[in-house]
């Protein structure tokens, strides 16, 4: 991947999304380790559809084209940090 | 025709530490008859006792004006009826009646409070040019109202705010008072009456360099042209109906409101319009709100209109500031006069999931709520829809 490639993280701001925890996912930004800030974009989407499916777990979240389910701002970092230490090592 | 729409806006300010205002205003709108009336009255003293004289005479003049009693005869009931002040051995509560019928023919019934006034556009209209006449220490003016007409009633707390400083020794002289909302209706021609009466009454307040020395109210009864509001929410219940609610969205002529994620996306996908969601209005409480092109404002659906619909019951409409989603859409429910809800009654299965954190109210029902609130509370003219 491009060593500048920006993660464009889409939040859904969703009814569900939201009750569920969705509503702290805007303060994601100050979370990010040092080296992912300026790498990162935050943006919000309006329901997708996602809670429809038959075993919803929301609060949903979009890191470029990847559905993290059950979304916190951890498990949205660690997810991007992993990308990160993948291409790392490539 | 172009029809006028008649809306009332009323602020009020209690006497610095009180916990409820002396000044009640209250109003009705009278569909059949086609009749509005609004009355201010002031009752004597300040805090409890006088909001409980002023309630009763506001109440007592309300239903006789409706009830087209003689004046003579209802001034005497209201004499009659209030209770005597144990300390003063009198009792009083003066009021101001306005009357307005269907087609701009306006009685006013002035006992006590100060003069009312009249603004046709910016300019103040001369008294001398009115029907007036005294019955039993009442003034009764008559005149034809017209479109972009203000009526102005306040109570004594505005205009001897400011009494004895320095530079104001006679309080907030008349003649002041008529360029302070000359000078707001010439920059701002078409301020809506809830700003206007919320604007004179903050200038009082802060002539009493904000510690109002008497109960301070000003209402504002403002004669224009409707303002149409659509609000859009939830799904049609059939999918073959999505393309009517986005013509009817688009073809409106109005403001637009979109309540409803799901919603969102079908109209986006019907017009081809790109949604835009803000996360800087986030918080906690209520998702942020989204633009569209086309359409003014689009929000989350059910817990942004159960948010308006708690906010319409319990606020003073004036005293919002919040720039959530909720507040947004309740900035323009009262910026509007004729407000039409289209409402699409298909059931978001997710939402009914017994294990949510939240109760999910069915839209349908808020939105009658609400529906019910601007008409009773804020005389809103509405519509719904069902799709």
């Amino acid at each position: 991947m491009n060593p500048n490639h920006i993660y464009q993280v889409r939040i859904c701001t969703g009814t569900l999304c939201h009750v569920m925890g969705g509503a702290l996912l805007p303060e994601l930004k100050p979370y990010l380790p040092e080296y992912l800030k300026g790498k990162v974009q935050v943006k919000g989407m309006t329901c997708a559809d996602y809670c429809k499916q038959e075993d919803r777990k929301p609060p949903y979240v979009l890191v470029d084209d990847h559905l993290i389910e059950s979304a916190s701002i951890e498990k949205v970092i660690a997810y991007i940090k992993k990308c990160e230490n993948h291409d790392s090592k490539q | 025709m172009d029809r006028t729409f008649i809306e009332i806006g009323h602020q009020n300010l209690q006497k610095n530490g009180h916990e409820v205002c002396g000044d009640v205003f209250m109003s009705r709108k009278l569909q059949e008859e086609g009749r509005t009336i609004g009355v201010l009255s002031d009752g004597l003293g300040s805090g409890i006792k006088a909001n409980i004289l002023a309630t009763m005479t506001a109440s007592m003049a309300l239903n006789f004006t409706i009830a087209n009693q003689p004046v003579e005869r209802s001034a005497q009931s209201i004499r009659e009826t209030l209770p005597v002040d144990s300390e003063r051995k009198i009792n009083y509560a003066s009021f101001t009646i306005a009357d307005v019928e269907y087609d701009g023919e306006t009685t006013i019934l002035e006992y006590g409070n100060p003069q009312f006034l009249i603004f046709r556009g910016n300019k103040i209209m001369n008294r001398e040019t009115m029907k007036t006449h005294n019955t039993e220490k009442i003034a009764v003016s008559n005149f034809m109202a017209q479109k972009e007409d203000r009526i102005i009633l306040f109570s004594d707390g505005v205009s001897q705010s400011g009494i004895g400083r320095a530079d104001m020794p006679f309080g907030w002289e008349i003649e002041d008072l008529k360029e302070f909302i000359s000078d707001h209706l010439s920059n701002h021609p078409h301020m809506s009456a809830q700003k206007l009466a919320r604007h004179i009454v903050n200038r009082a307040h802060m002539n009493d360099t904000f510690s109002a020395q008497d109960d301070i109210s000003c209402s504002v009864i403002y004669f224009r042209k409707p303002r149409n509001l659509l609000v859009c929410s939830g799904p049609p219940y059939k999918k073959e109906k999505d393309a009517t609610m986005a013509q009817t969205i688009k073809s409106f002529n109005g403001t637009k409101i979109i309540c409803g994620g799901t919603t969102a996306q079908i109209i986006s996908r019907e017009l081809g319009c790109a949604i835009d969601a803000d996360l800087s209005s986030n918080d906690l409480e209520l998702p942020p709100v989204s633009y569209m092109n086309g359409v003014d404002l689009v929000t989350e659906g059910i817990l942004t209109i159960g948010k308006v619909s708690e906010w319409l019951e319990s606020m003073n409409p004036g005293g919002i500031d919040n720039q959530n989603a909720a507040g947004q859409i309740i900035h323009h429910l009262l910026a509007h006069d004729k407000i039409t809800f289209l409402v699409g009654t298909r059931i978001n299965e997710a939402h009914q999931d017994p294990s949510l954190p939240v109760e999910l109210e069915i839209r349908r029902n808020v939105i009658k709520k609400i529906a019910h609130l601007l008409e009773e509370k804020y005389l809103k003219e509405v519509h719904i829809q069902f799709i």
